[in-house]
């Protein structure tokens, strides 16, 4: 009896506070309470963004690489920027290049000063250049930094650059946040950049204000800047590491901003495209995924094979099937939105009745067991994957079966990023995945790569007849100093890489943004990692 | 006494040294290179082999294996835990000991909790055996203990804050920050305690000295916490004190998945950017803790169990 008692006791104490629970969240005075209070904040907050990003800012030196490029652009500026109409002047006022097309002479911005007041003029830029070049190997990725040949500051209002050849990309590398970025000399130790620095000074529209490791970093209006002022004052980014947490937050009002190529999953956003609340964004072709066919390989160094490959891969319905369509199609290894890569080239379509008529005509006749063979020898090749990549593993698993109905037996084998990296740089492969390095650096810098067994492009391009002449194309595209030559160059080079069909594209990978819909001005600049705050303000 | 102190401190020392000796080989045998991949975290767009070379001889990878080995181990006693290849601008010790304040406070909420729920329930279930507050209760325990806590935490991320917005999803700083993270961290364990004190109970109730009891005619009550439940706490007591390394070691996918800023989180990030020192010393630091609880509760029961001292 008193047992019974107890446990009647105990129900009731758990059904009422149960009841509490739902009560409180449904009663209409607490969920008016709450909506007036979001309603308060937000006309408060009107001017102050609350942004996300997947990890720290870490060290935003600019001249070192282990910082959040979305921070440093904001911080800080570089001589020139590269924007969709074209190269514009930041801390230089305007520029002229000699006939030769070695010199540049930047005529330095007036008045400019970083915010802790230092005047930002060319004897400010030497400085900067100088720590830059005390480290220079390490950023000889950049075909400019083997190129330069000297730096002078011949008065306070001059910045004069001497290279030892003509190079057309040049203002596009110097547009780069990461080296080419101006922070003050008195952040500099001993005049170097290289081991560290003891402050992040810039002279871009924001200052960093404070920031917590692994939590928080807050950027406030730097009201000296010199150009326009943001119409956001604050901007603070939140550290989730978590995809899924991301949304969550983004769902319950603590983030307005979620912007980046990986930060979002396909799916995620697909369930946001209709959404009245939140406003979807996906911006041009970034880079291209793709798979590298590797022609010195016995089977793939047939050219035959490899366009019957290229009709036999459906790109539609990966774009459609993988990433709900978010990440287009893609027909050419770059898009026709990258620069000097609007070149009419016929797509490979998706026909597989031509590609088996393709196998058949280079030798690959169908055998007993469904694989095609040619003089005894089975047509079979292996896709090599990115183990920690979910998405190139179903890609791979789709073309497997895909190709299998050609008769093609492809296995497909995943490996570690390092060895998936390691095999590529070294030649290890028939067929592999790989990206584009992207907006800016594409096309100009990965086509200077493809020159040296950087990736995985120098080993497959060995097996090319036209290897040499390519080759020399892409140097002379470099240095060329002529417009139209320069096009004629690139039409060159990319109608050979795409009728040897070397390489299999797939989608273009998009930068994608997710944000309040109240937030407007939210585009895609020419940096995949630049994030434009500047642009941005609230309904 | 002193002498069974000394010499469970003395056998530590070789298992401390056969911990931090397979973590070093275990995480050296992870076929990168943590210079390549410190240069792709710091998203060089290019990785040249200067580079490399250069990254290498400044985190010191280019000395022989062995080497590496006994600096390591004898940086470590002094403290001296090395940098983070990620970030060379920080010591690993320094990153620790950012984070640990945070995993300690989430894991002491953790421990409370299960605490203050597990004992009372199991204590329930144990008096209503078979009743229905018990059975509702297994079934619970037998429901949470199958559920993955990353799942948990985003359903009740989903449920308590997005849903009823009583809770922010993610974060710290605050107590309401807190309560969701430590309620996931606590689920499993309560699951586990509820069934421990039952049992422990269910044991003791049928003990000479719990019919020798109800002979004398000791209120019901009494019965059940002052002889019962305190037994039934020894083993429990030693059990909590064995998970509190536990605990601490398992806040990592909850910490990730609240962004929760401890120890979890920067495991999992130096597990993403192979930064190597740092899951090292972390293997480390769990592995030392898991020797000490032990240590500290053997002795501890010992102390404060006559049957056992006797045995030594």
């Amino acid at each position: 009896m008193k047992r019974n008692c107890m446990a009647a006791l105990l129900s009731g104490v758990l059904l009422i506070s149960a009841l509490a629970g739902c009560g409180q969240a449904s009663a209409p005075s607490a969920a008016a309470e709450k909506s007036s209070a979001a309603a308060e904040e937000s006309a408060a907050a009107k001017d102050e963004l609350v942004f996300v990003n997947y990890r720290d800012i870490r060290d935003l030196n600019p001249h070192l690489y282990a910082g959040e490029m979305y921070a440093q652009s904001i911080l800080y500026d570089t001589l020139v920027s590269n924007t969709e109409d074209g190269y514009v002047g930041c801390l230089a006022e305007d520029w002229s290049i000699s006939e030769d097309g070695r010199v540049y002479t930047f005529n330095i911005r007036d008045g400019v000063k970083f915010s802790d007041g230092t005047p930002c003029d060319a004897n400010a830029i030497l400085a900067n250049f100088n720590a830059i070049l005390e480290n220079r190997e390490r950023h000889t990725w950049l075909e400019m930094m083997n190129l330069l040949e000297s730096v002078s500051a011949p008065d306070a209002d001059t910045f004069v650059i001497e290279m030892s050849e003509p190079y057309y990309p040049m203002l596009t590398e110097l547009a780069c946040i990461r080296p080419f970025a101006m922070i003050s000399p008195n952040c500099m130790i001993d005049g170097s950049t290289k081991d560290g620095v003891n402050g992040y000074i810039g002279t871009g529209p924001y200052v960093l204000t404070d920031f917590v490791t692994d939590e928080y970093a807050v950027f406030e209006r730097n009201e000296n800047y010199w150009g326009e002022a943001p119409a956001i004052q604050k901007i603070t980014v939140k550290v989730i590491p978590d995809n899924q947490t991301r949304i969550m937050a983004m769902e319950n009002g603590e983030i307005d901003l979620i912007f980046g190529k990986n930060m979002l999953d396909a799916d995620a956003i697909s369930q946001y495209v209709d959404s009245e609340k939140f406003t979807v964004g996906l911006s041009d072709p970034t880079s291209t995924r793709h798979i590298v066919l590797n022609t010195t390989h016995e089977i793939l160094g047939d050219a035959g094979v490899r366009r019957a490959l290229q009709h036999a891969t459906n790109r539609e319905a990966i774009s459609q099937g993988v990433f709900y369509g978010l990440e287009p199609a893609a027909d050419t290894l770059y898009s026709a939105t990258v620069p000097y890569c609007d070149v009419e080239l016929e797509p490979y379509e998706y026909d597989m009745e031509l590609a088996a008529q393709l196998l058949d005509e280079s030798g690959w006749k169908l055998g007993g067991d469904g694989v095609r063979e040619k003089d005894g020898k089975k047509l079979e090749l292996d896709l090599l994957y990115n183990s920690d990549s979910v998405t190139e593993k179903t890609i791979s698993e789709f073309l497997q079966s895909e190709y299998q109905k050609l008769g093609i037996s492809m296995k497909i084998h995943g490996e570690e990023e390092q060895s998936y990296r390691d095999n590529m740089k070294a030649g290890n492969f028939d067929m592999v995945f790989n990206i584009c390095w992207g907006m800016p650096y594409d096309p100009q810098s990965s086509l200077a790569a493809m020159r040296a067994p950087v990736y995985g492009d120098y080993a497959a391009q060995q097996g090319l007849e036209d290897k040499a002449e390519i080759d020399q194309a892409i140097t002379d595209i470099l240095t060329s100093t002529d417009e139209t030559k320069r096009q004629e160059l690139y039409d060159f080079v990319l109608t050979r890489l795409h009728e040897d069909a070397v390489y299999i594209p797939l989608t273009y990978e998009t930068n994608k943004a997710l944000y309040r819909s109240e937030l407007k001005g939210v585009h895609f600049g020419t940096d995949q990692y630049d994030v434009d705050f500047a642009g941005m303000y609230f309904e | 006494m002193k002498r069974y102190v000394i010499r469970r401190l003395l056998m530590a020392v070789p298992l401390l040294l056969a911990i931090s000796f397979v973590c070093f080989v275990f995480i050296n045998l992870i076929p990168s290179n943590p210079a390549e991949v410190a240069l792709r975290v710091q998203q060089m767009p290019v990785i040249t082999e200067e580079a490399i070379a250069e990254m290498e001889e400044m985190l010191g990878l280019n000395k022989p294996f062995l080497i590496r080995y006994f600096d390591w181990v004898l940086g470590c006693l002094r403290g001296d835990f090395g940098i983070s290849y990620v970030n060379p601008a920080r010591t690993v010790a320094g990153e620790l000991a950012r984070c640990l304040p945070a995993t300690l406070q989430l894991a002491a909420a953790s421990f409370v909790i299960v605490v203050v729920l597990s004992i009372p329930i199991g204590f329930l279930c144990a008096v209503y055996k078979d009743g229905w507050f018990d059975k509702i209760m297994r079934g619970i325990v037998f429901v949470s203990t199958a559920m993955p806590a990353y799942w948990v935490g985003l359903l009740l991320m989903w449920g308590v804050s997005v849903k009823l917005g009583l809770l922010p999803t993610n974060g710290s700083g605050s107590v309401r920050h807190l309560i969701l993270p430590a309620f996931t961290v606590a689920l499993s364990y309560i699951s586990t305690y509820i069934r421990l004190i039952r049992n422990n109970m269910l044991e003791n109730m049928k003990q000479d000295y719990v019919l020798y009891a109800n002979v004398r005619g000791l209120p019901q009550k009494s019965v059940l916490v002052k002889h019962i439940l305190k037994n039934s706490m020894h083993t429990c007591i030693v059990a909590m004190g064995m998970s509190i390394p536990q605990l601490i070691a398992g806040t990592i996918v909850v910490e990730n998945v609240f962004s929760w800023p401890g120890l979890g989180t920067l495991c999992i990030s130096s597990i993403f950017n192979r930064d190597l020192p740092v899951i090292q010393t972390y293997v480390l630091l769990i592995g030392v803790l898991f020797v000490a609880f032990n240590l500290i509760f053997d002795v501890l029961q010992t102390v404060s169990d006559p049957r056992l001292r006797r045995e030594k």
